[in-house]
């Protein structure tokens, strides 16, 4: 498995661009903004071939699974070695899973879990606890933010409880907003509700996790969260999307995109070509159009990514959204300023595009992680299919 | 027009020891170094674009932060970030022989931190953008015949005027003594023009406000626009404009569209200061208990037809008319049940009733609800006692001023 990545790169967290000194080199826009796909250096000396990787805004997390486990940083403030594949953490030798939000990285070991304050130097976690045994907790073991009983919160306090009685068997966390997955396939959502990211239907927060409604009936595998929109997927491989379509993020026509790219282009026009027609004619262009813009989703609605395949993994960034189909394509949509949609541009999508990259290179996608502005691809070599 | 940057570093701090960059810990450290970076390129020499580079992303960054939760819950912190990164964008754009285009942007960039950022290094932002205005000015002078041909005044019907009842009509009053307003109606909670109490405003005599005057003093600076015939619409939606972008599409309607836009709510006044100098605090404002910092001075500027619905405001308003006419109806708090306010929480202080075109199936006992009514002409203030439900349609191009105060 190898992984690639492209979007935002200010801190080196897809690669370190400064094999000469930081000052000289910050800034320029190749370095900052990572358009196309590029593999990632995953050091080779971390004994596996399995890797999983978070992202914050600011870092990536590599994970090194079989063996002696252990966990990279990359980005910020992780202190570059000869190795580009960015910091080894000491303290991780044997860690199973991790989770990493902008002030904190969380790490599962097979007896405890560890928060660690990333803002300090610590000795010692912010937070730990024992695990108990297997034996004395019911159910698959848990994946992070969730924690035995509860999960890891992006800021202080960081343990939050939760009800047994959820179930939870995933849990996808943004800044504001939290996504539940029940064991038996139900949707619960809490936090902030202001641009109808929890799915209710309203605009209002909810304290308690509270099921969608609208989801209900239908079994869901997979859930994602990004700053301001949802995303899960059904048994069936169905997405389904709701929250704010800002950027158009959640692949539904944004005239807030719209807006914004007529903008650029005029700001581009205004910055370097002297030339070019006003924001108000061009908006009044764009209002010509009679199309039926969404804004906000306030309930699921299904996207249809791709007409003939199903879903089978997805991944949010803060206002992007990206999945990985069946047969193995990655489809990009919403903000891409930044690079994030690896379409070669940073340009900003409301529908679900492909990432050609990987399909030029016959390689096939089989798993996506967005960090806020940014996405890692897993991908392996197709396998060439015999016509019978 | 190097000299630009001249005038711009001049008011920046001397040297990057100097600049201050302090912040909570709710400011994580990846951010701060974000500002550090930007920091650094102000003095050491980079691209341009590079430096806008890195202050959008301490923009974008901040923007995200800003939209998270209620205006109210967004911690202060952000806003100053916000600032930071438009001081750091607004300055990458003044360099290296700035065009006008880029200095326009320039000049936005530093609106937009005055809108949503928090003040920063003694209001730098405010500081910077009069700067650049003179700058635009400067330019906006040697085109000025040919920019602003006469406008062709689009074929309006005349206003719908209503016939004010003399029984019904707003009392008026000419200058009347601290002592007799605060009698005969701030203490009683009574309506009442007052006559002749602005007639010494600039606004009104050596600068008299008109839509070129505004256009001098604030035509590139950026303000926020409701759009939409009323806020209570469906399709009511608020967006961020020029002055000029503003007259062009809402007053002069030069592309030929029919939406109403409303500069409405906005304190205009502290953003560019210049217009503050037109203008005075009533002196009876006095008679309240706040403190004068705490008077809310708005600006009201659009075309006729404009439409506050039927709502009521926590403060005692004086809404001084200075350009045009509007037709005001006011009802009693003690009515508020026979007015049918809204049941959501965002707008109970907001009636559903079309004043003006009641349906009288729906709201029974409106019709029968006693109120007062009149016509505000330029010189004239409407005091809106607090929790005095009142609606206002603009009948001509309007240019009010209200002051909340308690």
């Amino acid at each position: 498995m190898r992984w690639f990545g492209f979007g935002f790169n200010a801190f080196g967290q897809i690669y370190d661009h400064d094999k000469l000194s930081k000052s000289e080199k910050i800034g320029t826009d190749e370095d900052v903004k990572v358009s196309s796909p590029l593999e990632l250096t995953t050091g080779t000396d971390c004994c596996s071939k399995s890797v999983r990787i978070k992202a914050s805004w600011s870092r990536r997390a590599s994970l090194h699974l079989g063996g002696e486990s252990c966990l990279c940083l990359a980005g910020f403030g992780a202190v570059t070695s000869t190795e580009s594949s960015g910091a080894l953490i000491k303290h991780s030798r044997g860690c199973t899973d991790v989770y990493i939000s902008e002030s904190y990285l969380t790490l599962a070991f097979p007896d405890r879990v560890e928060a660690w304050d990333l803002q300090k130097e610590e000795k010692t976690p912010s937070w730990s606890e024992e695990i108990r045994s297997q034996s004395e907790t019911s159910g698959p073991p848990l994946s992070l933010p969730l924690v035995s009983g509860g999960y890891i919160a992006m800021k202080p306090p960081l343990y939050r409880s939760l009800s047994p009685h959820l179930k939870a068997k995933s849990l996808a966390l943004s800044a504001a907003h939290a996504i539940l997955l029940t064991a038996s396939g139900a949707v619960f959502t809490w936090g902030l509700g202001s641009h109808g990211q929890l799915g209710h239907g309203g605009l209002t927060s909810e304290e308690e996790p509270r099921v969608v409604e609208a989801l209900w009936g239908m079994s869901m595998t997979s859930v994602a969260a990004g700053g301001w929109h949802s995303v899960c997927i059904s048994d069936g491989g169905d997405l389904y999307v709701w929250g704010w379509n800002e950027s158009g993020q959640l692949g539904l026509p944004s005239r807030g995109l719209r807006k914004a790219l007529q903008q650029q282009e005029s700001e581009a026009g205004a910055s370097y070509q002297h030339t070019g027609k006003t924001t108000a004619d061009e908006q009044q262009e764009g209002e010509k159009n009679e199309e039926v813009f969404i804004s906000i989703q306030a309930f699921p609605a299904l996207l249809d990514v791709t007409p003939s395949c199903e879903v089978k993994t997805v991944s949010c960034g803060s206002r992007h959204t990206a999945a990985v189909t069946t047969s193995g394509n990655l489809y990009t949509w919403g903000w891409g300023d930044y690079g994030q949609l690896g379409h070669k541009n940073l340009v900003s999508s409301d529908e679900p595009l492909c990432v050609e990259f990987f399909k030029e290179k016959q390689m096939c996608v089989v798993d996506v992680v967005c960090g806020a502005w940014n996405t890692f691809a897993a991908v392996v070599k197709k396998e060439v299919k015999i016509k019978s | 027009m190097a000299a630009l940057w001249t005038k711009i570093s001049a008011v920046l701090p001397p040297s990057e020891e100097q600049f201050p960059l302090q912040f909570s810990d709710k400011v994580e450290s990846s951010v701060v170094e974000m500002l550090r970076r930007s920091r650094q390129q102000l003095y050491v020499h980079t691209t341009k674009n590079s430096q806008i580079l890195n202050a959008q992303i301490i923009l974008d960054f901040s923007w995200e932060k800003l939209n998270m939760g209620t205006w109210r819950d967004v911690d202060k912190e952000w806003r100053r970030v916000y600032s930071y990164g438009c001081l750091f964008k607004a300055a990458a754009l003044c360099q290296e022989d700035p065009s006008a285009e880029e200095i326009l942007l320039a000049v936005k960039t530093c609106d937009m931190g005055l809108l949503m950022g928090a003040a920063i290094m003694e209001d730098i932002l405010q500081v910077i953008v009069r700067i650049l205005q003179g700058e635009v000015r400067k330019s906006a002078k040697e085109e000025k015949e040919r920019e602003y041909p006469q406008v062709k005044r689009s074929k309006f019907e005349p206003p719908r005027v209503p016939v004010i009842k003399e029984e019904q009509a707003v009392p008026r009053i000419r200058c009347p003594s601290l002592e007799s307003f605060n009698t005969n109606y701030l203490l009683p909670l009574r309506p009442v023009i007052l006559e002749g109490i602005i007639d010494h405003w600039p606004a009104l005599n050596q600068r008299p406000w008109s839509i070129e005057y505004l256009r001098s003093v604030a035509g590139c600076r950026t303000v926020p626009v409701e759009v939409g015939s009323r806020y209570t619409d469906e399709e009511w939606s608020q967006t961020l404009l020029t002055v000029n972008e503003y007259i062009d599409r809402y007053i002069e309607h030069k592309d030929g569209g029919k939406a109403v836009g409303y500069l409405a709510q906005h304190q205009l006044f502290d953003q560019i200061p210049e217009l503050k100098e037109d203008i005075r605090l009533p002196d009876y404002c006095c008679l309240g208990e706040g403190e004068e910092d705490n008077i809310t001075v708005n600006a009201w500027f659009g075309p006729g037809g404009t439409v506050s619905p039927l709502h009521q405001d926590p403060q005692q308003n004086f809404l001084a008319q200075v350009v045009g006419s509007k037709y005001i109806r006011l009802y009693s708090p003690e009515d508020s049940d026979k007015l049918y306010p809204h049941q959501s929480q965002l707008l109970h202080n907001t009636s559903q009733v079309e004043v003006e075109n009641p349906d009288m199936d729906r709201f029974p006992k409106f019709a029968a609800t006693p109120y007062l009514d009149c016509v505000l002409k330029p010189g004239e203030v409407l005091f809106i006692p607090v929790k005095h439900w009142h609606y206002v349609r603009s009948l001509e191009l309007s240019f009010s001023v209200s002051f909340w105060w308690s």
